[in-house]
C-alpha cells in the first residue's frame, strides 16, 4: 500500500536518503546522542565543560577514558562529588526522561492524528494527557507507600490517560467528522477532568502540595530508575505502535475504504487508542502534563519525510524527543539561574504553532469539517 | 486482527497482551531498583553511625544528622532566623531563593532580613516554583533543614540519592517553634546562643501570664482577623486569607489574647470572602505588610471598608515576617508586638 498524498520530502530528507536505512536511524542516532551529550553542558549551576566532559567520560567508560573524574581541574573532594552526581545523577537522567517523554508524547501525537485523521490531535489537546494527571492524582491523595509508588504511578496514569481516550473515540465517532466537535469534546474532558482533580486536591491539603509540584511538570524529578521504568513502557509502546505505520496509512483512505481492502478499522483504532494511550500515560507519569509535543512532533516530520505513517510513527518519536530537549536547553539558556518548567516553553512554542495550524485549516476549509 | 480478512492468525494477535506482561515486567524491574524514587512515605533511618545523632523532625521522621555540621543548607527563613539566634550563621552556605522571575532571594526574604543575617544571591538554592537540586548539591551540605517547603519526594530524593540528611521544621504551634530550637541545640551542641531557649521559653510564659490576668479580671478577648494576603475584589475569587486551626498564626494570636475568627474553619489556611468576615464580624484587624503588601493592597479586599473594625480604627499593620515564620523572632518580637495591639492597657 502507497503512501497518502502529502507534504513532498525536504532537503534534509533528501540528503538523508544517500545513506541506506541503517545508516540513516545510525546518523539519527548519533546526534541524538551528540545533543544529549551537549545538552549536559548546560544547567543552573555553571560547571567548566571539561569538568562536564570528564565527567561523563569517566561514568560511561567507568574510568578507563578518564581517570580522574573530574578532569584536570584542582577540586575539593566534596566539589569533585558534588559535580559527579549533578551532571550523572541530576542532569542525565533528566535529559534522558526528555528524550524519552518526547519520544512518547511524539509518537501518541502521530498516533492520534492518523486514527482520529486529524493534523490537529494531540494526547494534551484530547485530554489524554489530563486523564493521565487524574490518574496520578488520584496516587498522591490515596497516599501510596514509597514501594509501591513508582509501579501503581504509571498503571493509574495509564488508566486515566484510556478512560480518557475511549470517550474521545466514541465521541468522534459520533461526531462525524468535525474538527470542532472532535477539539471541543477534548477540552470538555480536559475541563472536566481538571475540576475532578481539583476537588481531589482540595480534600487533602498535604496531598495537594504534592500534585501542585507535580502539576507543574518538568524534568525535575527524573532518577535512573523513573527512566527505566518510563523507557519500558515508551518501547513497548512505540515499537508495537511502529508496526502500524501500514495500518494508519490505510486509515487516512477512510474507514469505508480501508474496510473494502481488509483492514477492521474499528479494532485497528481501538489498539491504536490503547498504545497511544499507553505512551501518553508514561510520559505524564513522570513529568508532569507538558503540552504541545505530541501535536509539533509529527508536523515536523511530515514537512521533512512526507506522511507516510510507517515513516512519520518512529521519526516523530525521534523528533518529540530531540523537541523536549532542545525545549529544555532553551529554557535553562533563557534563564540560567531558575529551573523553568519546560511545559512553559513547549506551550510557547506549541501554542502559536497551534493557531497557525487552525488558521491554515480554517482558509482551506472554511467549515471547518474535514477536507 | 487487522489486515487479513482470510482470517489466518496474524502475529499481532498476541501483541497486545504481550505488551502488558512487559510492561508490566519491565515496571517491576524498574521499581526493583527504584530505591531513590518516593513520593508521599519517607523510609526511616537506620541506628545512628559514630559521629551522628538521631533526631525527630517535625514530619515525624528520625533522620540521622552529623553532629556539629559545619555546612547546611537551610530551606526557610524561620530556620535562618534560629541558626542566627543560635550563633550559627556562619555554617548556613545555602538558603531558600524563589526563581529570578519571582525576585529571588527578596521573594523569601525581606530586606532587612537580608541586611542583619548578611544574606547574599551567592547563597540562593531555588525552592520556587520547583526545588533545584543542581543548587542545592553545589553548597555541597552535611545538612539540610527545611520547612514544609519542599515536597516529600524531593526531601527524599535528597537524602537517599545523595545522601544528605534532611531534617523538617515545621511548627504548627508556637511551642512548636521552642522545641525545634532545642532539636537545633541538639544537632549543634557546641552552638553559643545556650540561653536562647530559656528566652523563648520567658516570652511565653509572659503572655500566658498576662491572658490569665486578663480572664481573671473578667477582661473578654477580642475576635481577630489576622491576615496575611488578600485576592482582591476584582479578582474571581476574592478573599482574606488568614489562620485556621491547627496553624501556629491561630497559636500566636490565642497566645496574645485574642480569639481567631477562623480558629473553627476546617481548612488549616482558609480564604474568608467578604461576607464571611463581615458575619464574624472581628473587633480587630491585623495585616501583614512587607513583601509587596502594603495598606493599600488590602484595602483592595472586598468589603474591607466596610468592616466595623476598619470603620472603628481596629486596623493594624504588622510586619509579614512576625507572623508568618515560625521561629524566635515570632515569639520575641511578634507575640509582644500583638498582644500590646489586642491589649493595650494591659
Amino acid at each position: 500500500m502507497g503512501a497518502p498524498a502529502g507534504p513532498s520530502p525536504a532537503v534534509p530528507a533528501r540528503l538523508l536518503r544517500r545513506f541506506g536505512r541503517r545508516g540513516r536511524w545510525a546518523i539519527l542516532l548519533l546526534g541524538g546522542t551528540a545533543l544529549l551529550a551537549a545538552s549536559a553542558f548546560v544547567g543552573p549551576v555553571a560547571i567548566p565543560p571539561e569538568t562536564v566532559a570528564a565527567v561523563l567520560l569517566h561514568e560511561v567508560s567507568g574510568g578507563a577514558l578518564a581517570p580522574q573524574p573530574c578532569g584536570p581541574l584542582p577540586l575539593a573532594s566534596a566539589v569533585c562529588q558534588s559535580r559527579i552526581e549533578i551532571v550523572w545523577d541530576v542532569r542525565l537522567p533528566a535529559l534522558l526522561l526528555a528524550a524519552i517523554a518526547g519520544a512518547a508524547l511524539g509518537v501518541s501525537g502521530a498516533t492520534l492524528q492518523g486514527v482520529f485523521r486529524n493534523p490537529l490531535a494531540d494526547p494534551y489537546l484530547l485530554g489524554l494527557s489530563s486523564g493521565a494527571a487524574l490518574g496520578v492524582a488520584a496516587l498522591f491523595i490515596l497516599k501510596v507507600g514509597v514501594a509501591e509508588a513508582n509501579i501503581v504511578l504509571p498503571f493509574l496514569a495509564f488508566a486515566g490517560a484510556l478512560g480518557t481516550g475511549a470517550i474521545v473515540l466514541a465521541a468522534a465517532r459520533r461526531a462525524s467528522r468535525s474538527v470542532e466537535t472532535l477539539l471541543l469534546t477534548g477540552v470538555a474532558i480536559s475541563n472536566l477532568l481538571s475540576a475532578v482533580m481539583l476537588v481531589l486536591v482540595l480534600s487533602n491539603p498535604i496531598g495537594s502540595l504534592q500534585v501542585t509540584f507535580w502539576l507543574l511538570g518538568g524534568l525535575g524529578g527524573a532518577t535512573w530508575a523513573r527512566d527505566g521504568i518510563a523507557l519500558g513502557g515508551v518501547l513497548v509502546a512505540g515499537g508495537i505502535l511502529s508496526l502500524y505505520g501500514r495500518e494508519l496509512n490505510l486509515l487516512q483512505l477512510g474507514p469505508e475504504v480501508a474496510q473494502s481492502l481488509g483492514l477492521q478499522a474499528a479494532r485497528v483504532r481501538t489498539r491504536l487508542l490503547f498504545l497511544a494511550s499507553l505512551a501518553t500515560a508514561m510520559a505524564v507519569a513522570f513529568t508532569g502534563v507538558i503540552g504541545f509535543v505530541g501535536l509539533v512532533s509529527p508536523h515536523i516530520v511530515r514537512r521533512l519525510l512526507g506522511g507516510d505513517y510507517r515513516v512519520v510513527l518512529p521519526a516523530s518519536a525521534f523528533v518529540g524527543g530531540v523537541f523536549l530537549l532542545v525545549a529544555n536547553d532553551l529554557a535553562l539558556l533563557a534563564l540560567p539561574t531558575s529551573e523553568l518548567p519546560v511545559g512553559i516553553v513547549t506551550a510557547f512554542a506549541g501554542a502559536p504553532f497551534f493557531l497557525a495550524l487552525l488558521y491554515r485549516r480554517r482558509r482551506a476549509v472554511p467549515d471547518g469539517g474535514m477536507p | 486482527m487487522a489486515l487479513n480478512p482470510s482470517g489466518t492468525p496474524s502475529p499481532r494477535r498476541h501483541m497486545i497482551p504481550a505488551a502488558l506482561v512487559a510492561v508490566a515486567v519491565l515496571i517491576a524491574a524498574g521499581a526493583a531498583i527504584a530505591t531513590t524514587a518516593a513520593y508521599f512515605e519517607l523510609r526511616p533511618s537506620g541506628p545512628p553511625a559514630p559521629g551522628t545523632v538521631a533526631v525527630t523532625d517535625d514530619l515525624g521522621r528520625t533522620v540521622n544528622v552529623p553532629v556539629d555540621p559545619s555546612r547546611v543548607v537551610v530551606l526557610s527563613p524561620n530556620i535562618v532566623d534560629s541558626m542566627v539566634r543560635l550563633g550559627l550563621r556562619e555554617r548556613v552556605v545555602g538558603v531558600d531563593c524563589e526563581s529570578a522571575a519571582f525576585g529571588g532571594l527578596t521573594g523569601d526574604y525581606s530586606p532587612a532580613q537580608i541586611t542583619s543575617w548578611n544574606l547574599t544571591s551567592a547563597l540562593c538554592v531555588q525552592v520556587g516554583p520547583t526545588l533545584s537540586v543542581e543548587d542545592l548539591l553545589n553548597k555541597t551540605p552535611q545538612l539540610v533543614l527545611t520547612s514544609t517547603i519542599v515536597s516529600l519526594s524531593d526531601i527524599e530524593e535528597i537524602s537517599s540519592t545523595y545522601g544528605i540528611p534532611v531534617v523538617t521544621l515545621a511548627p504548627a504551634t508556637l511551642g512548636g517553634i521552642v522545641v525545634d530550637v532545642e532539636l537545633l541545640r541538639t544537632i549543634f551542641p557546641s552552638a553559643p546562643g545556650a540561653e536562647l531557649v530559656g528566652e523563648l521559653q520567658r516570652s511565653i510564659a509572659n503572655a500566658s501570664a498576662l491572658s490569665s490576668a486578663l480572664a481573671a479580671n473578667g477582661t473578654a478577648f477580642p475576635t481577630v482577623l489576622l491576615v496575611y494576603y488578600v485576592t482582591p475584589a476584582a479578582s474571581p475569587s476574592p478573599g482574606y486569607w488568614t489562620f485556621g486551626p491547627g496553624t501556629f498564626g491561630e497559636s500566636l494570636v490565642e497566645a496574645a489574647g485574642g480569639v481567631g475568627i477562623a480558629a473553627n474553619s476546617t481548612v488549616a489556611y482558609p480564604e474568608l470572602s467578604g461576607a464571611q468576615v463581615l458575619a464574624a464580624d472581628p473587633q480587630v484587624l491585623l495585616y501583614g505588610t512587607g513583601f509587596g503588601l502594603d495598606l493599600s493592597t488590602y484595602q483592595g479586599a472586598p468589603d474591607w471598608g466596610n468592616l466595623p473594625a476598619v470603620t472603628a480604627g481596629h486596623d493594624y499593620p504588622i510586619d509579614s515576617t512576625l507572623i508568618t515564620e515560625a521561629g524566635p523572632t515570632m515569639l520575641l518580637e511578634g507575640l509582644p508586638q500583638l498582644t500590646a495591639l489586642l491589649h493595650p492597657g494591659a
